[in-house]
C-alpha cells in the first residue's frame, strides 16, 4: 500500500510494535492481582478474535458472523484431543487451529456465490449450528455440563533458562499476548503487501477485481481461513486458561461482541480493532456499575459508531490528528481506511 | 396413525402461518430496500410483551392486545427506519445498515432482559383452553384464531400488493427505485410505509406467538432463525415464495418435533437453509436476475 | 489484415436472458495490432457481447478463443492471465483508493515475490514494490494523470476516471484490451485524447476492441467494424464499407417514413 495514510508506515511502525511489546512486558507488573490479570488475558484473546475478524470483514469485505463458531471449534477440538487422546498441548493447538481454519474455508467455499447479506446469514447459521452441536452432542462435548479440569499449557523448558511455568496468570498472559502480537504483525505484513491490495480490491468491487485477474472466490476462502485460524488459536488458549469449557462461551452473542469491537475500533485498519477489543473488554470492568448493561453498551456503541463515525476510533484519531496538524484547513472526510 | 399425522399437520400449519407473518416482514423490507433488519426478531418479542402487559397488567382483551402489538410493532419499525436506514441510505455501503441493526438488536434484547428479566412469562390466552374436536383431532380456539388472523392478514396484504395503487407503487420501488421516483412516487415514504407494515406484522406475530412460545426477551430470536430460513427458501422479496416456504417450515417443525428437540430442529432448519443457499440462493420461486455490468 | 492469426476469435455466440435474445449467433475475429469496433444502436447487445468476450457471462452457445486457446469455460479472472483486459461502461474504479493505488491493483497477476516474503518483506518484495510504483507512474503518464497520482480516485473528473480505468487495465499487461463505451460523458477534446492513446497502443502491437454507439468516433480509428442490431450481426467490414451499407444506415436512422 504505497499511498494510504496508514498510521506509521515504514520505520515508525516497528517502533510502535516495540512499544506494544514493552507495554505487554510491563502490564502484569502493574496489575499484580488475579482479577486484572484475568482481564488482561481476556483482552489479549479478544484482540486476536478482533483482528481475525477485521482481516475478513475490514479487508476482504465479508461480513462474517461466525467468529464465535471458529473460536469454539478451536477450543473444543484442542481440548478433546488433549483430554481424550492424550495429545501434547502444542500438537493439539496446531490441530485446533487447523480445524478452525478448515471450517472457515469450508464455510467460505460454501457461501462463495453469496453476496453480502446472504453470507452474513449463512455464517450466522453456521454459528448457530455449531453452538447447537456443542450443546447437544453430549457424548462428545458433555454439553452444558462442560469439560472440567483442563490443564494450562505445559511448562516450557528452554536450555539454559529456568522453565516457564504457565500455572500462573502472568506467564499465561505473556503467552497469549505474545501470540496476539505475533498474529498482529503477521496480518499487518500481509495487509501491507499485494495480498492486502487484492483483498481491498475484492472489498471495493468484486467485478472490477475479477477484471484485474483476481480470483475472488479463492481469495475470500483464503481470508476466511486466516481469520478463522486466528480465532481458533484464541480458542485453544481460552480453553487452557479458563479450565472449564462450556458451550455458552460460544453463543452467537460472542460474534456480535467481536463485531462491535471491530466496528468501534475501525474496520479495515487492523490497529483499530485492537483498540476496540481493549476498550470493550476493559471499559465494562472500569465502569463497575454496568455489569448487566455491558451488552446494551456494546449494542449502542455498535449502532452509534456506524451511524456517526463509521470508521470508528481509527477515524476519530485520524480526524483529530488532521485537525491538530492543519487547524485552518477543511475537515477531512473519510470512511474506514 | 393418520389422525396423528393430520393433527401434526394442523399444528404445523398454525405455527407455519405465524412464521409467515414474521417472515413476510423481512421479505417486504428486503424487496423494497435490499436490506435486512436484524432487529426484526426483537419487534416480534416487543409485540409479544406489549400484548402480554396489555392483557395481564391492564386487563385488556386478548383480541385487542393483538391490535396493541400491531401498533407497537409499527412504531418501532418507524423508529428503526427513521434512525438507522434512512440516514445510511446515502452512504451506499451495503453492509453498514445490517451491522447497525445488529447493534439495535443487541440493545433491544438486552434492554428487555434488564427490564423484564430472564424468567419466562406465562402468557395465557383465554382461548388456549377452549378446544374444538373433529374427526379424532383437536384444535384449540387459539390456534383457529391464529390461523384466521394470519390468513386474513396475509390475504389482505397480498391483495394490497397486487391490486391497490400503493401496493403497486411498493413493487415499483422494489424493482427500480430511481425510475419509481421519476414516476412521481416518493420512494422514501414508501420505504417507510413498508417498514411500518412489516414491523406491524412482526408485532402481531409476536402477540399471537406469545401464548405458544416461551416468552422471554429472546423469544423473537428463536423465531428469527426460522424466519431467515423461510425468507431465503422462499426467495428474498418474494411474497408468494415466503408464504409457501413458511408453511413448509411449520410442517417440517411439527413433524420432526416428536423425534428431535427444539435445538435440533434449529439445526435441521438451518441445514435446510444452507442447502438452499448452496443449490438455489435466489429461492424456490424467484426469478434469476443477472447482474447488470 | 497482416495475415497473422487472430488474437481473438468468437464463433456462434448466443446469450439469452429469460427469453430475450441479447446476442444471437455472433462470430468475429480480431487481428493483433488492430482496432476493432463494435457499434450499434442502444440495446443492440454490444455490452452483452463484450461481457461474453471477457468472461462475465457464459455463452448459451458458441465458443471463445484467445490466441487459439479455447477459453469459453474460463471465468473472467482467468482470462486476464491469458492477456485479456477490459474497462466498464459504468466506471468501476476503487473510489476510496488513490489513483496510483488503483493502477497498482492491476499488477495482481505480475508480482514476482516468493510466498514467504509476503510476510517477511525481504529484498524481492522491496524490488517488486519499487517496480510496481515505477510502472504505475509510467502508466499514469501515458494517460496524462501523472500529476494526480495521489488524489482519491473518486475525486477525479469523469473524463479522468475513464483514463484511469484504462491505465489500470493496461497494468495487467494485456495483449487484447476491451473498452466499453469509452466516449460516453467525455467532451470532444477528451475523446480525441483517448483515441490518440488507442492509436499508440495499436502501434505497440496491442489489439483493442472498442464498443461504441457513436459511429463517428470509431470511424476515425477502427480497422474493422462490426455492426450489431437486436443482438444479431448486421454487417462486418471496413469503416468505409460500413458507412455505405444501406442496412446500417437504416438501423441507425430508421427504415423510412
Amino acid at each position: 500500500m504505497s499511498d494510504a495514510a496508514s498510521p506509521g508506515s515504514g520505520q515508525s511502525r516497528w517502533w510502535g510494535i516495540l512499544a506494544a511489546a514493552g507495554v505487554i512486558a510491563v502490564l502484569p507488573l502493574i496489575f499484580p492481582d488475579s482479577y486484572w490479570r484475568t482481564n488482561l488475558i481476556i483482552c489479549a484473546l479478544n484482540v486476536m478474535l478482533a483482528i481475525g475478524l477485521d482481516f475478513v470483514l475490514g479487508f476482504a469485505g465479508q461480513l462474517n458472523l461466525g467468529q464465535s463458531a471458529f473460536y469454539g471449534i478451536g477450543a473444543y477440538v484442542s481440548t478433546l484431543l488433549i483430554m481424550r487422546l492424550g495429545l501434547p498441548f502444542w500438537a493439539a493447538f496446531v490441530c485446533g487451529v487447523a480445524a478452525s481454519a478448515a471450517s472457515g474455508m469450508a464455510l467460505s467455499l460454501f457461501a462463495v456465490r453469496l453476496r453480502g447479506h446472504y453470507l452474513a446469514i449463512a455464517s450466522l447459521g453456521f454459528a448457530v449450528i455449531t453452538y447447537q452441536v456443542l450443546l447437544n452432542w453430549i457424548s462428545l462435548t458433555q454439553g452444558p455440563l462442560g469439560i472440567y479440569a483442563i490443564a494450562p499449557p505445559p511448562a516450557i523448558a528452554l536450555p539454559g533458562l529456568p522453565a516457564i511455568d504457565f500455572t500462573n496468570l502472568a506467564s499465561l498472559f505473556y503467552l497469549v499476548a505474545g501470540f496476539a502480537l505475533i498474529a498482529y504483525v503477521l496480518l499487518d505484513q500481509l495487509v501491507r503487501s499485494p495480498v492486502g491490495e487484492t483483498l481491498t480490491a475484492i472489498r471495493e468491487d468484486e467485478v472490477s477485481a475479477a477484471s484485474l485477474g483476481i480470483d475472488c472466490r479463492a481469495w475470500k476462502v483464503f481470508a476466511f481461513g486466516i481469520g478463522s485460524a486466528v480465532a481458533g488459536a484464541a480458542g485453544c488458549f481460552y480453553a487452557s486458561f479458563v479450565g472449564t469449557l462450556v458451550p455458552d462461551a460460544f453463543f452467537i452473542t460472542e460474534s456480535f461482541t467481536i463485531l462491535a469491537m471491530v466496528i468501534v475500533g475501525g474496520m479495515g485498519t487492523l490497529v483499530g480493532p485492537v483498540a476496540g477489543a481493549i476498550l470493550l473488554t476493559v471499559l465494562p470492568e472500569l465502569l463497575r456499575g454496568i455489569g448487566d448493561w455491558r451488552l446494551i453498551v456494546y449494542g449502542a456503541a455498535l449502532t452509534l459508531v456506524v451511524l456517526f463515525m463509521p470508521g470508528g476510533i481509527a477515524q476519530a484519531v485520524r480526524l483529530a490528528r488532521d485537525r491538530l496538524a492543519r487547524p485552518r484547513s477543511r475537515a477531512v472526510a473519510g470512511v474506514g481506511r | 396413525m393418520l389422525t396423528v399425522a393430520v393433527q401434526q399437520g394442523i399444528n404445523g400449519l398454525v405455527v407455519g402461518s405465524l412464521y409467515v407473518l414474521v417472515a413476510l416482514g423481512l421479505t417486504l423490507i428486503y424487496g423494497v430496500l435490499v436490506q435486512i433488519n436484524f432487529a426484526h426478531a426483537d419487534i416480534v418479542t416487543l409485540g409479544a410483551f406489549s400484548a402480554y402487559f396489555f392483557t395481564h397488567a391492564l386487563g385488556g382483551g386478548y383480541l385487542p392486545s393483538i391490535g396493541v402489538a400491531l401498533v407497537v410493532g409499527a412504531a418501532f419499525g418507524f423508529l428503526i427506519n427513521a434512525a438507522v436506514f434512512a440516514p445510511l441510505r446515502e452512504r451506499g455501503n451495503e453492509l453498514l445498515p445490517l451491522i447497525a441493526t445488529i447493534g439495535v438488536s443487541v440493545m433491544l434484547e438486552n434492554g428487555m432482559l434488564a427490564w423484564f428479566g430472564p424468567i419466562p412469562y406465562a402468557f395465557d390466552s383465554p382461548y388456549s383452553d377452549q378446544v374444538i374436536r373433529f374427526a379424532g383431532t383437536f384444535i384449540t380456539v387459539q390456534s383457529l384464531l391464529i390461523m384466521a388472523v394470519s390468513a386474513a392478514t396475509i390475504g389482505l396484504l397480498y391483495a394490497f400488493m397486487k391490486f391497490t395503487f400503493l401496493g403497486k407503487a411498493l413493487r415499483a420501488v422494489a424493482q427500480d427505485r430511481e425510475t419509481a421516483g421519476l414516476m412521481g412516487i416518493n420512494p422514501n415514504q414508501l420505504i417507510m410505509l413498508t417498514f411500518v407494515i412489516a414491523s406491524a406484522l412482526a408485532g402481531m406475530g409476536g402477540a399471537m406467538l406469545g401464548p405458544v412460545l416461551v416468552l422471554t426477551p429472546f423469544a423473537g430470536a428463536s423465531v428469527i432463525v426460522k424466519a431467515f430460513a423461510i425468507v431465503i427458501i422462499g426467495g428474498f422479496g418474494n411474497v408468494e415464495g415466503t408464504i409457501i416456504a413458511g408453511l413448509i417450515v411449520g410442517l417440517i417443525e411439527s413433524y420432526t418435533t416428536q423425534v428431535l428437540g427444539p435445538g435440533l430442529i434449529d439445526i435441521v432448519v438451518f441445514a435446510l437453509l444452507l442447502l438452499m443457499l448452496a443449490v438455489r440462493p435466489t429461492g424456490l420461486i424467484a426469478e434469476r436476475r443477472e447482474e447488470n455490468v | 489484415m497482416t495475415g497473422a492469426p487472430p488474437i481473438f476469435h468468437a464463433a456462434g455466440l448466443c446469450k439469452n436472458f429469460g427469453g430475450v435474445r441479447a446476442v444471437h449467433d455472433i462470430s468475429l475475429a480480431v487481428a493483433p495490432a488492430s482496432v476493432f469496433a463494435i457499434i450499434g444502436p442502444n440495446g443492440a447487445g454490444k455490452s452483452t457481447l463484450l461481457n461474453l468476450m471477457s468472461g462475465i457471462y457464459r455463452p448459451d452457445a458458441g465458443s471463445v478463443l484467445l490466441e487459439d486457446r479455447d477459453v469459453t469455460g474460463l471465468p473472467a479472472h482467468a482470462r486476464v492471465r491469458r492477456g485479456l483486459a477490459r474497462t466498464f461502461q459504468k466506471i468501476r474504479l476503487f473510489k476510496q483508493l488513490s489513483v496510483i493505488d488503483n493502477v497498482i491493483a492491476g499488477f495482481h497477476t505480475h508480482h514476482r515475490i516468493p510466498a514467504w516474503q509476503y510476510v517477511w518483506h525481504g529484498g524481492a518484495f522491496q524490488a517488486d514494490r519499487a517496480r510496481c510504483r515505477a510502472q504505475a507512474a509510467e502508466l499514469l503518464a501515458f494517460v496524462g494523470l501523472e500529476r494526480r497520482a495521489h488524489a482519491l480516485a473518486g475525486a477525479l473528473a469523469y473524463g479522468e476516471q475513464r483514463m484511469l480505468e484504462v491505465a489500470r487495465a493496461l497494468a495487467t499487461a494485456p495483449r487484447l484490451l476491451l473498452i466499453d463505451e469509452p466516449a460516453a460523458g467525455l467532451n470532444a477534446a477528451e475523446v480525441e485524447a483517448l483515441l490518440d492513446r488507442i492509436r499508440v497502443l495499436r502501434g505497440r502491437g496491442m489489439a483493442v476492441v472498442v464498443v461504441e454507439h457513436n459511429m463517428d468516433l470509431v470511424m476515425n480509428v477502427a480497422d474493422r467494424v462490426l455492426v450489431m442490431d437486436y443482438g444479431e450481426l448486421l454487417f462486418e467490414g471496413t469503416p468505409r464499407d460500413v458507412q455505405a451499407h444501406p442496412d446500417v444506415i437504416a438501423a441507425y436512422l430508421g427504415a423510412g417514413p
